[in-house]
């Protein structure tokens, strides 16, 4: 319990004495939710070119990605922060599903290893970053583990955060379910697709850092 | 066969290597209190370097009692307990994804699907 409270204290004032310089934006979420489709939304918005590859076929992106120096401007303010996209986190993968998609057994058994090592990266990850942007599938059921687990590991460790409705392009989205499962959070629905509603998101990007 | 395996919050740390023998072996683990969102993530993480063709990984799903009891003195209540003994008023399962498909979380309740 002690120890409990002194790691408490300890990301507290690290939260407060976080450095304002190389600021860490990342976009965490289970698979296939989005988040590099949205990481080359930013990047094409500001700097021109995207971060990284998009599939439909899960765990696409099994390392960390890191796009350094992209400056958000919007409304005459600006912030200059590095992306950093990370695999989805999981708590099961089965090589067997990407044989569903096309691969061959050998490349399904890779892919599989790989994105292991990418989700331990990736909550390895969680305490480098300043802000983070969680983001949902919003046609599906918010209240999965994974995401239960990566709001409570963002709260604990006070990293502030935005809940990222995506997806609200398709006909299933419901940004509203997202909202009631967490009514104490930031969420704001948007389609790293389309674009829609992206200009909201950054102005609330500004506003939290 | 499948099995259920009840442990307690406080010898989870100590048991957890031979816990994860148990998974891979069809046993399903309930645990009498809600990990916190660290334990949670060290879960994934040490499942993550588990997995391989035979354990494809857990289906984890938890819940605090004070969601479940939803009235305010009852939170209050559970909040105190929770103080008190150090952790979380609760229960966690932890099923091997190979029996079991998922486990879905609404407010009050846990579902755990077989197939």
């Amino acid at each position: 319990m002690v120890l409990n409270a002194l790691k408490k204290i300890a990301s507290i004032v690290k939260a407060i004495f976080r450095k304002r310089k190389n600021l860490k934006i990342g976009l965490y979420g289970p698979v296939n939710s989005g988040k590099t489709t949205l990481a080359n939304r930013i990047c094409l918005d500001f700097l021109g070119e995207e971060l990284g590859k998009v599939s439909v076929v899960p765990h696409e992106t099994r390392e960390i990605q890191i796009k350094e120096r992209v400056t958000m401007k919007v409304d005459g303010k600006s912030l200059t922060f590095n992306l950093v996209d990370t695999p989805g986190i999981a708590t099961r993968i089965d090589y067997e599903n990407f044989m569903r998609y096309g691969l061959s057994k050998a490349e399904a058994k890779k892919r599989a290893r790989e994105a292991t090592k990418g989700v331990i990266e990736a909550i390895r990850w969680l305490d480098e970053m300043d802000l983070v942007l969680v983001v949902l599938d919003s046609t599906k059921n918010p209240l999965d583990q994974v995401n239960i687990t990566i709001l409570g590991n963002l709260d604990a460790r006070k990293i502030p955060f935005i809940i990222v409705s995506n997806k609200i392009d398709l006909k299933r989205s419901n940004t509203m379910r997202i909202r009631n499962a967490f009514p104490n959070y930031d969420v704001i629905g948007v389609s790293a697709k389309t674009g829609a509603m992206m200009k909201e998101l950054y102005k609330m990007i500004l506003k939290k850092i | 066969m499948l099995k259920i395996k009840l442990v307690k919050y406080e010898k989870l740390k100590s048991m957890l290597p031979s816990l994860f023998n148990d998974l891979m072996h069809n046993t399903i683990i309930v645990v009498d209190a809600k990990l916190s969102p660290e334990e949670e993530a060290k879960l994934i993480q040490e499942t993550m370097s588990l997995i391989n063709e035979k354990f494809p990984g857990i289906e984890l799903g938890s819940i605090a009692l004070a969601q479940i009891k939803d009235t305010s003195i009852n939170k209050l209540k559970e909040r105190f307990a929770e103080f008190l003994l150090g952790r979380k008023m609760g229960i966690t399962i932890i099923g091997p994804a190979k029996i079991v498909k998922r486990i879905e979380r609404h407010p009050e309740e846990l579902l755990v699907y077989f197939g």
